[in-house]
């Protein structure tokens, strides 16, 4: 009897537990964004956790580095086990993931109701004939000053249409004014510094990215940069983030993307001034960045999967995005739907540079594959042999084109726009 | 258990050490060899090397990782026997100094090098200290490739901080090993304390020190850590030049080069220390 009784109730237990995982799906995002620790704990406390109470389905998050983010879910795809069911990453990474058969196709992305994802980014994200992600969230890169700055502005400098050179002029102004450097560049280890020499400075003085690498007008810039650099704040060689440095006022002047930017208006919004990047002789370059967000192939959740997309570029969910980390939207509904605040600060910098007269769109390169990673270092090499150790310009341009150009038709890729 | 019983019992002793030596260390090095000496394509070749050497960072790199060398292991040796002596005396309190003195052993480095970068940094503390004192006028800015001294010596006291207790450790359980009767004999020969030390202590000490330095010195190669945090890539090492490759550029193969170089680098110093440090049969077996 007791025995009866008792394989009865591990039986119950059974069909309760198949039950109860059978309603409760969970499903694995990983994700190159969000990794500081305050964009993950928005992220799952504002994002995931209402996802959750709405459809159900759980969501384990994973934010790391490219590095690792890379090796796990190329090591899961040869494995043919994929723990991960999304992924969500730079549009320039997502290449190195199509190359070794990681995303799956998400088909017509177009006819999902409620949002117009900006066409330019859904072709963007259409890689080998596939569908390979969503248009997750945008981003750019612009200036920050305090505006204490405002008074050394050089006269008949305007902040929405500044050039390279009143810029320079203003950082020479700023540090013999206030008796040191207020110039501050994300060049650390981190930091972003590298997207402001490909997709800023080379084509506002070049009008290419990569195609005049070692032409005169190149000359001319790295001539520029050596002398910025004589105003550029010492520490900026370990700076990640210019957040922190304008916070602290170690710099009063900064350029870094918005995200990295975000900490110091909403810390202080009215301490703050966001404003366009300078234009060189062939225009004001910025860069567009666009994050995607896709399933993995042999994922066996797609269906959750794909609600977590939905749900995630949702119009109302990215301008939540946009308060929460200070990545704007992919979607036409949501940009008028930000509303005023620290955002509105960014935001507005954001729309003045997209809709500059002389305004030049940086793409990121894409068909780099699995050599990616390897564009900009050297770049950032190119800046420390010409600018840091002082080496010979035009040889150092030529060398380091040799490399540029080997590797662009190594891998059969054609040079990022312009 | 007959099967067992058969195997010598050396190897049966040694054999945990060599199935983890071997999983751990041989297989991963016969395949970052691979990686270092072949193409993508499985074909041998020199290229990785090549443009290890021919990047703008190497020479930087090897001068960095020799110099960090010369300036940590010295100084942290002759600390670290300051404190084992002090220890070793085993007075009130020593227990507790040798405690305190092992705190940095639990921390991870790159935390060591958080802590310190709070020191160092523009508005960190020394800079405030400095500024309040009435000393400085205006912030210095430590940590730039404009002072490269001060962010080597931001570094090196990240280091001796940190890793000066391991060295510790191992010179105290060498000094407990060596036998009082040596320096009772000593002091009734009417030896000063100093004349122990040079010619009683540290002679009997020295198979102690030398694994100290062998196994400091292979550490303080892959010192990693405290130079990204502090430095960035303003002061490469090869160790973080290694990392560099892998994580940034994704080039796994220059990577491997760099690692190899590092343990080049480690055999070279263990083989020299083996040389110079020589233990004479009669030192060995001391108790």
């Amino acid at each position: 009897m007791l025995r009866k009784a008792s394989s009865l109730f591990l039986l119950v237990l059974l069909a309760v537990s198949l039950a109860a995982s059978a309603f409760a799906q969970e499903i694995t995002f990983s994700s190159t964004q969000f990794v500081p620790i305050e964009e993950q704990e928005f992220a799952r406390n504002h994002i995931l956790a209402p996802f959750t109470a709405e459809t159900g389905i759980t969501v384990h998050l994973i934010c790391e580095d490219d590095g690792p983010f890379f090796d796990r879910l190329i090591a899961e795809a040869r494995a043919g086990r994929a723990v991960s069911d999304v992924f969500g990453t730079l549009h320039g990474n997502v290449p190195i993931l199509v190359a070794e058969g990681v995303a799956a196709d998400l088909g017509d992305i177009t006819s999902i109701p409620g949002r117009t994802y900006i066409s330019e980014f859904v072709n963007l994200g259409k890689m080998e004939g596939k569908q390979v992600y969503v248009p997750w969230m945008q981003a750019t890169y612009v200036m920050m000053a305090n505006k204490k700055a405002l008074d050394y502005l050089p006269e008949g400098a305007d902040l929405n249409a500044l050039t390279y050179d009143e810029l320079l002029e203003w950082a020479r102004i700023l540090q013999e004014e206030t008796g040191g450097p207020k110039l501050g560049l994300p060049a650390g280890p981190s930091g972003l510094f590298g997207r402001m020499l490909h997709g800023y400075l080379y084509p506002s003085f070049t009008g290419y990215q990569v195609q005049a690498f070692n032409t005169p007008e190149a000359v001319e810039m790295w001539e520029y940069l050596k002398e910025l650099n004589r105003f550029v704040h010492p520490s900026s060689g370990i700076w990640a983030a210019m957040s922190d440095p304008l916070l602290f006022e170690e710099v009063w002047l900064a350029w870094d993307h918005t995200a990295r930017l975000t900490a110091a208006v909403r810390e202080n919004p009215d301490k703050f001034i966001a404003f366009p990047a300078p234009a060189g002789p062939k225009g004001r370059a910025f860069i567009t960045v666009l994050t995607g967000i896709g399933i993995t192939q042999g994922s066996q959740n797609f269906d959750a999967a794909m609600e977590l997309i939905k749900y995630i570029t949702s119009p109302d969910v990215q301008v939540q995005v946009l308060e929460g980390t200070g990545f704007f939207p992919t979607t036409l509904e949501a940009v008028d739907h930000i509303p005023e605040g620290p955002e509105k600060i960014l935001a507005s910098a954001v729309s003045r540079q997209a809709d500059s007269p002389d305004g030049i769109v940086s793409l990121l390169p894409v068909g780099l594959g699995g050599r990616t990673g390897e564009f900009v270092p050297l770049y950032l090499d190119t800046y420390q042999a010409i600018v840091v150790m002082n080496r010979p310009i035009q040889e150092t341009l030529d060398a380091q084109w040799a490399l540029l150009q080997d590797l662009f038709e190594s891998m059969g890729a054609e040079y990022p726009n312009p | 258990m007959s099967l067992l019983r058969r195997i010598p019992l050396p190897i049966l002793l040694l054999s945990p050490t060599l199935i983890f030596l071997t999983l751990f260390f041989v297989i991963p090095l016969v395949q970052v060899s691979g990686l270092a000496f072949q193409s993508p394509d499985s074909v041998f070749t020199l290229s990785n090397f090549d443009r290890m050497v021919s990047d703008i960072y190497f020479d930087g790199a090897l001068r960095n990782t020799i110099i960090l060398l010369i300036l940590i292991i010295p100084v942290q040796l002759v600390l670290a026997f300051a404190a084992a002596l002090i220890v070793n005396q085993r007075r009130r309190g020593s227990t507790f100094f040798l405690y305190i003195y092992a705190i940095p052993l639990g921390i991870s480095d790159l935390a060591a090098g958080l802590i310190w970068l709070s020191i160092f940094t523009e508005r960190g503390y020394l800079n405030s200290i400095l500024h309040n004192l009435g000393i400085l006028e205006r912030p210095l800015i430590f940590l730039s490739s404009m002072t490269p001294k001060w962010m080597v010596a931001a570094i090196v006291l990240t280091e001796v901080w940190r890793a000066t207790p391991l060295v510790m450790v191992i010179l105290l359980s060498g000094l407990q090993m060596i036998a009082k009767d040596y320096t009772e004999a000593a002091e009734t020969f009417g030896c000063t304390w100093w004349q122990k030390v040079r010619y009683v202590i540290l002679p009997l000490l020295k198979p102690s020190i030398q694994s100290a330095l062998i196994m400091r010195t292979m550490l303080a190669f892959q010192m990693f850590g405290p130079i990204l945090v502090l430095a960035g890539r303003q002061l490469p090492v090869f160790a973080s030049e290694s990392y560099y490759w892998y994580t940034t550029v994704r080039n796994p193969r220059v990577a491997a080069a760099y690692a190899l170089m590092l343990m080049a680098l480690s055999v070279v110093a263990t083989f020299l220390y083996l040389l110079l440090l020589r233990t004479k049969d009669e030192q060995v077996g001391v108790m």
